[in-house]
């Protein structure tokens, strides 16, 4: 009973100690905290060199081309047709990781709970997914989706429908589909988040007499925060810059941001259009980024309470 | 001995750099295309005689990608030499000053069909967007011309249109309108927006050819506007696909030699090769795309000739490349508003 109540103690607690580890790591000198940091210098100078310079080279090209000035942000704010494009964009990446989250929780469960060979093999099957090539897959969701597909023919067929569901050319195949390629995202560092948790805590919880479902929301859940977090952020940043999938399952009325600054990169050489479009999605990411980190106790602009 | 080794190793290893090095100084060039059977057909009926005979090498790259293209002009750094491009954006890119003029003493300008050809660019190759129809769909019921894909009543099922703001899909939806194939530049864009409007529900985009077969093939779209090479493919193949060549809209790819490419002499030796009439008909025996080349049509295979646009000569409706070029971009801008909306 005492090493479960320890144990349940120290479970809890862990965010609070993290959030005194922060503390104290800015406590120590300027000069100690920034020792060994030149070491750090070739990977930066790789960065500013590949990245960061292009990037700005990038951010440059919207306000100079194809005359300096602020015409190319006027043309995206002017025009309501491009706050829908940015909408799209926006609310498929947000369903998209929702619904990944909502599929991948409990496969990682399931992946963490089964014996300790099994669960290699179905993250095996989660991996092989990974690896198979993008557009096959793609190509065999619209086989299984279409109107004369694999499901809608199924389902005729046993009469639950007499006409084919749409499945595809719309929103509900991107989600699909997009959902689909990013659910391996979130069931690797959710899986790894769960596998380091102590199956003793959960046992101390129950023991202490919490209920399956207040073990589940009070203790099981907090621990998993991190890897629900960082998946859940990879899932909606990879969404919203993806290309391929909308491009094929998708209709075009729900056109998204990546599909707009494609056509005028490549077919219409506005590179300072394409730009702008691209600095817009950049900053709108960053400020939701700024946000995500706040709720992040452990992140230097977080909360820590 | 072992010294003489070590030396005889030295030696080789640079005699073969010196190998190297003379064999890229031999002529060569690189050609850019789409990939896919039109490359392969490109470099069986073009890159391989040419070589043959005039020792010039041809590195096939690709696919094209107007806006590396732009990016290599920019920088001064241009790995293409010949590139396959869309007609539209050929003049578009020449306004722009990414192309080199072509050299006219070693192109035969006067036997390529006057509307594929321009100063900056010839005639890759011209093709039709067609009236293609599911025959399992629509029964007997063999739609004519482009009003019918606004008929959603005698032909139901999806439609299926190119999805690019590109010539085209503006064009049919005018002419089923009853706009005049004379008149139709420049275009009334609220007209066709809105007759493109009674059936934005019934349409799925597709993007690129093999998208265009598989909703034709599996009946996801009843009918629609493809391309006539993809079409003929499909019947080849015993796909259940009929085709009407009734108002077939003429479209063009164009090669481009991007200005400052390095084997600039090679490529215009190229381009006349390619736009010869053997060149252009052999090209047009592999792939069901009609060559650009006025003495060509003689030279096509007797069973294939039926299937070209070139046969349908009367029915042909040309699109305006130039106009294209010039208002592509606006019409873009309209184009997505309507689409998002």
């Amino acid at each position: 009973m005492k090493v479960a109540i320890n144990a349940l103690q120290s479970a809890t607690g862990a965010s609070a100690t993290g959030a005194q580890g922060a503390a104290m790591k800015s406590s120590p000198s300027l000069r100690q905290r920034w020792r060994g940091s030149r070491n750090l210098l070739p990977a930066l100078l790789f960065l500013g060199l590949f990245f960061f310079a292009p990037l700005i080279g990038l951010l440059l090209r919207g306000v100079l081309e194809p005359v300096p000035g602020l015409g190319n942000y006027e043309q995206l704010f002017a025009n309501s047709a491009y706050a829908r494009v940015l909408f799209n964009t926006f609310s498929v990446a947000g369903l998209v990781t929702l619904i990944s989250v909502l599929l991948g929780f409990p496969l990682a469960w399931a992946i963490t709970l089964v014996p300790r060979g099994w669960g290699r093999w179905l993250l095996n099957i989660v991996l092989l997914s990974m690896w198979t090539s993008l557009l096959a897959r793609t190509y065999s969701w619209l086989v299984l989706l279409q109107a004369s597909g694999v499901i809608n023919k199924a389902l005729m067929a046993m009469g639950i429908i007499d006409a084919p569901l749409e499945m595809v050319h719309n929103l509900t195949g991107v989600v699909i589909g997009m959902s689909y390629i990013m659910i391996p995202f979130i069931v690797l560092p959710l899986q790894a988040t769960m596998q380091a948790i102590d199956p003793m805590v959960l046992q101390a919880g129950s023991i202490c007499g919490a209920s399956p479902w207040t073990n589940f929301f009070k203790v099981f859940l907090p621990l998993c925060r991190s890897g629900l977090f960082s998946g859940a952020l990879m899932v909606f940043v990879m969404s919203l810059g993806y290309y391929v999938t909308p491009a094929l399952l998708g209709g075009a009325q729900n056109m998204m941001l990546p599909e707009f600054i494609v056509q005028q990169v490549q077919s219409f050489l506005n590179w300072g259009l394409a730009s702008a479009a691209a600095a817009l999605l950049i900053v709108i990411t960053l400020v939701l980024f700024y946000f995500y980190l706040k709720l992040q106790p452990e992140s230097p602009v977080g909360n820590a309470r | 001995m072992l010294l003489n080794k070590r030396v005889t190793a030295v030696l080789s290893a640079s005699l073969l750099t010196l190998a190297c090095q003379v064999s890229q100084a031999a002529d060569s060039l690189n050609f850019v295309s789409w990939g896919g059977t039109t490359q392969d057909a490109q470099k069986a009926a073009w890159a391989e005689p040419f070589t043959k005979s005039s020792n010039i090498k041809v590195v096939q790259d690709g696919p094209t990608d107007y806006g590396k293209l732009k990016a290599m002009v920019e920088s001064g750094n241009v790995q293409w030499d010949v590139v396959d491009v869309e007609a539209d954006f050929a003049l578009r890119a020449a306004a722009e000053g990414l192309l080199e003029p072509l050299d006219f003493k070693t192109i035969q300008r006067d036997r390529i069909d006057p509307r594929f050809v321009s100063d900056h660019g010839v005639g890759s190759f011209f093709f039709s967007f067609v009236l293609g129809y599911n025959e399992g769909k629509l029964g007997a019921n063999k739609p004519v011309d482009w009003s019918a894909l606004f008929d959603t009543k005698t032909y139901p099922g999806k439609r299926a249109l190119y999805k690019w703001p590109s010539p085209g899909v503006l064009e049919l939806a005018l002419l089923a309108d009853g706009v005049p194939a004379d008149k139709l530049y420049p275009l009334d864009l609220d007209r066709a927006f809105k007759k493109l409007d009674t059936i934005k529900k019934d349409i799925v985009w597709w993007g690129g050819g093999a998208q265009s077969q598989q909703l034709l093939a599996s009946g996801e779209a009843s009918l629609g506007q493809f391309w006539n090479g993809r079409v003929y493919a499909l019947q080849q193949d015993g796909a259940p696909v009929g085709v009407s060549w009734k108002q077939n809209l003429v479209m063009a790819d164009f090669l481009v030699v991007p200005k400052g490419a390095k084997n600039k002499d090679a490529a215009m030796k190229f381009l006349a090769n390619a736009a010869s009439a053997q060149g252009q008909a052999e090209f047009a025996n592999q792939t069901a795309y009609a060559p650009v080349n006025l003495d060509s049509v003689s030279l096509l295979k007797p069973e294939l000739a039926p299937n070209l646009p070139t046969a349908y000569a009367q029915d042909q409706v040309t699109l305006d490349f130039a106009y294209w070029a010039k208002n592509g971009p606006a019409i873009a801008t309209r184009w997505n508003e309507w689409l998002v909306k």
